[in-house]
């Protein structure tokens, strides 16, 4: 059974868009990125999923019921919004053990193990803290029930790169055991460490859907070459090539296909250097984007 | 429960707030009333001299004024105004605290559903209002008995200051429904005091016609002082059309509750 189950979700603002039409599927255990720029439609989706926002058309489940109809349904889920806000004149203990409250577990101790991790101070005021601390609390809170699925909202804003990398040890301590995340997100290098599959939104679609090995290893090269000449802009130009690029007798592009084309094309021509590279996923990504806009 | 617990732990401070300036109002009148029996002739005179229609609008009865329950029947205008402001300020905010304070991203998506926060507030904002009544009742009665000069009928007493929770209700249940329909709700003063300032001065208006079809207009005038310290009873007319709006506020305000997009703070 999938853990998250979206359905040709629509969900429109008045007359302004959110999200059209949406298929995905999270499969139990999966880390799963959802890649957007701002905008797109990524909080939407969540925020549907989580029963916040009423979808216009289509359903939203997860463990295959709506959090609409079934509320008792987020007692497995753990949810760290972008922007994390808190009742200010409460002390961080107490805001935990009042979150804590609605799970009818103990959550003492795993309060104590994330806070430690985290290095937060439990006894100080919501009020008093920063905003990487504020965030904080919120990583504890939505963890200390110790969720089956973990839903992240561009998570890491206002982490520094230290509470940043402690974060993912501890988002992939959680996939170990077992739980299933769903990451969003407009960086790519976080996605591209954790997640096992992504899928690309813009403009309220999702536009590509593939596993992050097949998006790495399998279908993109960036190939740069060094001619002996002035290369014709045209001259790769060839089906599967994109984002050419000419400067004087360099050339680079991004080739997506069988290999074999390119060396033969470049057997056609006297090069001085060649370069072929695993892109980054950055590079794909603005490559999506940039072919759709 | 909890989340009953938790409201009610964050009305404490401002509740104990409103209730001593009530009793801090009434007993400052009170404090007065002794000296005026003294000199009722007098006061009688000068309060004649205001024209009718004024003496009705600030709720002065000539005949009575100088009894006990009749004086206070005054006091209890400006004592249902305050409360009123503390209901109708209560009803506004409880609901829309989410949103205005961005918390609705922790508390509603927790696995409860809309309908139960609803109830939880409602719930503490009720237990609020009545802590208030039974302080404040407590206390006025204590400091009516101090100033008074002859006995009075302690159940019209009782009655007299059972309309403040009637009419806190009514203002409770209004501000409930009116924050449904703001979708961001940034300051609640301005709101309650508008409204609740807007039927005091209608109500008042209102009275100096004495149309009866009139006074269904503002939830101040559904309880005439005067004719409960006359009947020691209550115009049920008005008593059921307050209920009828309590219930209906309330019943909307869940049901547009549970069908509202939260959406993410910016």
């Amino acid at each position: 059974m999938s853990v998250i189950e979206i359905k040709n979700l629509t969900k429109h603002y008045g007359k302004s868009r959110g999200v059209i039409d949406v298929n995905l599927e999270v499969a139990e255990g999966e880390i799963f990125g959802f890649i957007g720029p701002n905008g797109a439609g990524k909080s939407t989706t969540i925020r549907t999923l989580l029963g916040l926002i009423y979808p216009t058309s289509g359903s939203a489940k997860i463990f295959g019921k709506s959090c609409i109809e079934q509320p008792e349904v987020r007692k497995e889920v753990g949810y760290l919004p972008s922007e994390v806000f808190y009742y200010d004149n409460m002390r961080v203990i107490d805001l935990l053990k009042y979150s804590a409250s609605f799970y009818k577990k103990d959550c003492s101790k795993r309060i104590n193990e994330l806070a430690e991790i985290m290095d937060l101070d439990l006894k100080k005021k919501i009020d008093d803290l920063s905003f990487g601390n504020k965030k904080k609390v919120g990583i504890v809170q939505g963890l200390l029930h110790e969720p089956k699925l973990i839903i992240l909202d561009e998570p890491t804003s206002g982490l520094d790169p230290l509470m940043q990398h402690k974060f993912f040890d501890l988002i992939e301590q959680e996939s170990k055991k077992g739980a299933t995340v769903f990451f969003s997100s407009h960086i790519l290098s976080e996605v591209q460490r954790l997640c096992s599959r992504v899928a690309f939104i813009k403009d309220g679609r999702v536009i590509k859907l593939e596993k992050m090995s097949d998006l790495r290893e399998n279908n993109y090269k960036l190939i740069k070459v060094e001619a002996g000449s002035q290369l014709d802009k045209s001259f790769f130009a060839m089906p599967g090539a994109s984002k050419l690029e000419v400067k004087g007798s360099s050339v680079s592009f991004l080739f997506k296909g069988d290999i074999n084309k390119v060396v033969k094309k470049l057997a056609e021509t006297s090069i001085s250097n060649l370069l072929v590279e695993e892109p980054e996923l950055e590079e794909i990504f603005m490559h999506y984007y940039a072919k759709e806009g | 429960m909890n989340m009953y617990l938790h409201e009610l732990k964050s009305l404490r401070k401002s509740t104990i707030i409103w209730t001593c300036a009530l009793i801090a109002l009434a007993a400052l009148y009170f404090s007065v009333y002794p000296g005026l029996v003294k000199d009722a002739a007098d006061f009688k005179k000068l309060l004649g001299g205001y024209p009718a229609p004024l003496r009705a609008a600030l709720g002065i009865s000539l005949d009575n004024i100088t009894s006990l329950l009749g004086f206070y029947a005054m006091v209890f205008s400006i004592i249902t105004l305050g409360g009123a402001i503390q209901a109708m300020n209560l009803g506004v905010s409880i609901l829309s605290k989410e949103t205005r304070e961005r918390t609705a991203d922790f508390l509603l998506v927790k696995p409860v559903s809309r309908p139960a926060i609803v109830s939880a507030k409602l719930l503490a904002a009720l237990t609020v209002l009545l802590a208030t009544n039974v302080v404040y009742y407590a206390a006025a009665l204590i400091v009516a008995d101090m100033v008074k000069t002859a006995d009075f009928s302690s159940t019209v007493f009782f009655m007299i200051n059972s309309t403040l929770f009637f009419i806190q209700l009514m203002f409770l249940a209004l501000g409930f429904v009116i924050s449904m329909f703001f979708k961001k709700l940034k300051a609640v003063l301005p709101i309650s005091l508008g409204v609740v300032f807007g039927f005091y001065i209608i109500g008042a208006i209102i009275a100096t016609g004495k149309n009866d079809a009139e006074r269904f207009i503002s939830p101040f005038k559904y309880f005439d002082i005067t004719y409960i310290i006359n009947h020691a009873s209550y115009e049920v007319p008005y008593l059921i059309t307050g209920a009828v709006i309590v219930v209906t506020a309330i019943a909307a305000s869940y049901v547009i509750y549970a069908r509202k997009d939260i959406h993410a703070v910016s």
